[in-house]
């Protein structure tokens, strides 16, 4: 569905990605994980389109990616989930939710979504009036991915949707995603959660300085002696 | 006592007028991130369209609002796409001067009406000019009263169509995060082009609708930089509400200005509230309605 083809990235005259390839497929639930400034927040946003590879490129079912400007990636089912979710502070939960729906397909579905979303999270029909700027934390975690999932999207990317939150809504965050990703919509997740992460994915990259180390099943990497030392601690 | 009404209404009234103007300033605030001092030379040509098809075609002025407005959206949208978006594309110039650019529109603006129309001031004189009614004892100029209402008319519309429909809350997402905006599929580069032909809209109606009331000059624009500028930061910038509320502000406070302290210094009333709700209220009449 989504492969990334050994591409390299720059800020400027810095180089922040060296010959990143992975893939997903359909369906699956892959996640991105690496320290801070390892580059993950880079690759999604090359993915959609906000930066631009000096080398490589990226095919999305099939097509690429090269010459489709960043805000038409939506419109082919790319839903992206911003880190620090990104919302509409001064508009309301409804509002940011729609927003999340302008693609002409998902438009057509807009309310039957939103159902969705309000069962999905129930917090947020309470709040639905309410200004996003003004939610707590978690609430604006699961907004962000409300507004994800109204597009409909074909592939879900996440950024790091458990930064910041406590224990217990990390926990809610990752139930969710794997349920989502059970509903048949196929999953990018970009964590430094590594525990939880690898427990839950089909399929693994860990991306170090720019450059993917190592890749497997999530299982596999779990015992994986460098990932073990150097992100579980263990 | 019926002076003090008198005072009031006839601010009230030439306040709204402000706002309309002003609203079109912060809605190209919040999503360009700069003040488009070109904003009152637009007013100044909404008002010369205005006087042209009054004057030539003999078209009622509250009616040529239906020329000047799109008028002056066609001529916003070629701004923004052929002059203000070509600037940001190159990295090299800074942005803020997009701010300077958009000087050097308001001075080819105003001088190509210069050579147009010369100096001069040019007024129009319909069948209601100078007419009134009265609220007991205080009278209210008809021109005025029909072009407050219209001013608030469209204020209301321009609220629904920002908080109703897809353009409009595109609009505003894209104020409050373009990247997110980009994300959501918003052509944001579209979204620039729209509010600022949008923006050059209202500040048209603004200036048709004070033709029947004001007389006009190609400097005209100046003043209503000036009063836009202090309305949208009164109001907290890129607030609609918040430009509503200063520009009614402004237009009591220069309307009490003229009436009890002198004609000369009503522009200086105006600064004094500007500076006041400064220290006191930093963000913004917006910030009233934040808890
Ligand atoms: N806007 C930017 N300008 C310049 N360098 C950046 C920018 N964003 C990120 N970087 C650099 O790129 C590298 C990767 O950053 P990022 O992709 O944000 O990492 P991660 O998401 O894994 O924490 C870091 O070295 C970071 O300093
Ligand atoms: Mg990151």
């Amino acid at each position: 569905m989504l492969r990334v083809n050994n591409i390299d990235v720059y800020y400027g005259e810095v180089q922040a990605l060296w010959e990143v390839s992975l893939q997903v497929s359909e369906g699956e639930y892959v996640a991105l994980l690496g320290a801070n400034g390892a580059g993950k927040t880079t690759t999604l946003n090359t993915i959609s389109g906000l930066l631009r590879p000096k080398k490589g490129n990226i095919e999305f079912l099939g097509q690429d990616l090269s010459h489709v400007p960043a805000y038409k990636t939506a419109e082919m089912g790319i839903a992206h989930v911003p880190e620090a979710r990104r919302l509409f502070p001064e508009m309301t939960v409804e509002e940011n939710l729609i927003m999340g729906s302008l693609p002409k397909r998902a438009k057509e579905k807009r309310k039957e979504s939103m159902d969705w979303i309000f069962t999905l999270f129930p917090r947020l029909k309470e709040r639905r009036h309410q200004e996003a700027g003004t939610l707590s934390g978690g609430e604006q975690q699961m907004l962000a991915i409300g507004r994800g999932l109204m597009l409909r999207p074909k592939l879900l990317m996440l950024d790091e949707p458990s930064l910041g939150l406590a224990p217990f809504l990390v926990d809610e965050v990752f139930k969710i995603i794997k349920k989502i990703n059970e509903e048949g919509i196929t999953i990018l997740l970009v964590e430094q959660n590594v525990m939880h992460a690898l427990n839950s994915c089909t399929k693994a990259y860990i991306l170090e300085s720019g450059r993917i180390t190592l890749q497997g099943r999530g299982k596999d990497l779990l015992s994986n002696e460098h990932v073990r030392e150097a992100y579980l601690g263990i | 006592m019926s002076l003090f009404w008198q005072t009031l209404i006839c601010g009230l009234l030439l306040g709204g007028v402000y706002a309309l103007i002003a609203i079109g300033m912060t809605l190209i605030m919040g999503v360009m991130k700069i003040i488009n001092l070109a904003h009152g030379a637009l007013v100044m040509i909404g008002m010369y369209i205005t006087y042209v098809c009054f004057h030539y075609w003999g078209i009622d002025p509250y009616i040529a609002i239906f020329i000047s407005m799109p008028a002056l959206f066609f001529l916003g949208c070629l701004i923004q796409k052929y002059s203000i978006n070509v600037l940001i594309g190159k990295e090299s110039i800074l942005p803020e001067n997009q701010v300077l650019l958009t000087v050097g529109i308001m001075l080819v603006l105003t001088e190509t009406m210069r050579l147009i129309f010369g100096s001069d001031y040019k007024s129009v004189h319909t069948s209601y000019t100078g007419t009134s009614f009265f609220i007991g004892d205080v009278s209210v100029s008809i021109p005025m009263a029909i072009s407050f209402v219209i001013a608030m008319v469209f204020t209301y519309a321009l609220h629904i169509f920002l908080t109703k429909t897809d353009i409009g809350r595109s609009i505003r997402a894209t104020a409050q995060d373009k990247e997110a905006a980009i994300l959501m599929g918003v052509n944001t580069n579209k979204i620039t082009i729209v509010t600022f032909g949008l923006g050059s809209a209202l500040a048209a109606a603004g200036g048709t609708l004070l033709v029947p009331i004001y007389y006009l000059f190609p400097d005209i624009g100046h003043a209503f930089v000036a009063k836009s500028f202090i309305i949208t930061i009164l109001g907290g910038m890129g607030s609609t509400m918040g430009a509503l509320f200063g520009g009614l502000t402004l237009g009591i406070a220069e309307s009490f200005g003229a009436t009890y302290i002198s004609m000369e210094l009503k522009d200086v009333v105006g600064f004094v509230i500007f500076i006041i709700v400064l220290l006191f209220l930093p963000g913004g009449f917006k910030s009233l309605t934040k808890r």
